[in-house]
């Protein structure tokens, strides 16, 4: 389905986000992380850290997520035919547990592209700014979502 | 307190230097208590009558899997507040089974004004050798 255009014009709300340590060892030991700053506040503190840091895709979470401040599902994509095509991560201050981010998402760009097979594949890049209490920016989260031309059976 | 890891500096990452771990084989377990974790909750990673009805095989792993693992391989190598800019590029599924090859390689150090800045393409693959995802990091390394 083409996107409609009326999309971009929609401002989405802006979500809290608590980087809370049972969530931080949570999701490192999901991921096999090793490093003790991810588990240990001594480590971490003797790292200089205030606490527990979190791991680099942390931010990627789904939890804060809901109609109001999230452009994915106003997108009119077919869930059978999505696909998460790209993610990208800006850094700009170690991020660690205790900290309330705000963030808020935008969609920065929208194209389209013929499929291998036929059909329009739709590409739409949503950007999260990440910012802390203080207003400082804390990660910048780039995600490219992909409505593919047909779906995994109908491109067998 | 637990061990502090060792991270690699400016004089270790020259260019061609190459890490690499391997996980897996993925079973559905690890997927659930990812998307647990991060709460993507797509039923196509942890159900399987849905994934097959929408027309896969069976329940694939959520990308992030994957890309966290890659996430894990350069920041436990150059550690996790050197990284500056860190980019997934998903190319393909992993199943139940899979065996995923981390690998991650410098190709390039650099000045930035008068910070040193190293760049390091990373992927992950399957025992059959297929991309699962290309990766690309940009990190300061400590001295």
């Amino acid at each position: 389905m083409p996107l409609d255009p009326a999309v971009l014009e929609n401002e989405f709300t802006e979500f809290e986000f608590a980087v809370e340590r049972g969530k931080i060892r949570e999701f490192a030991i999901a991921l096999g992380l090793k490093d003790p700053v991810h588990f240990d506040i001594g480590a971490a503190r003797a790292a200089g850290y205030a606490d527990l840091l979190a791991p680099p895709t942390f931010t990627r979470q789904f939890w804060h997520e809901n109609d109001e401040n999230d452009p994915m599902p106003h997108l009119g994509y077919d869930p059978k035919r999505r696909l998460h095509g790209e993610q990208e991560f800006e850094y700009h201050k170690p991020l660690v547990a205790g900290t309330l981010l705000r963030g808020n998402n935008v969609i920065i760009s929208t194209r389209e592209k013929e499929g291998r097979r036929g059909g329009k594949m739709t590409f739409v890049i949503i950007e999260t700014r990440f910012l802390d209490e203080s207003g400082e920016l804390v990660q910048v989260a780039r995600r490219t979502l992909i409505e593919t031309a047909a779906t995994p059976k109908e491109a067998e | 307190m637990a061990k502090s890891l060792t991270y690699a500096n400016w004089d270790t990452l020259t260019e061609g230097t190459e890490r690499e771990f391997t996980m897996g084989p993925l079973t559905r377990t690890d997927f659930v208590r990812f998307v647990g974790a991060n709460g993507d909750f797509n039923p196509n990673h942890h159900d399987e009558i849905y994934a097959i009805r929408s027309g896969f095989d069976k329940i694939f792993a959520p990308g992030m899997l994957q890309g966290g693992y890659l996430g894990r391989l350069v920041s436990e190598w150059v550690g996790p507040s050197a990284l500056r800019t860190f980019r997934l590029r998903f190319s393909s599924q992993a199943w139940p089974g899979d065996i995923v090859i981390c690998r991650a390689r410098v190709v390039r150090r650099f000045q930035d004004g008068d910070k040193r800045r190293v760049e390091i393409e990373a992927e992950a693959i399957n025992q059959n050798g297929d991309a699962l995802i290309k990766a690309h990091a940009v990190a300061s390394p400590q001295p």
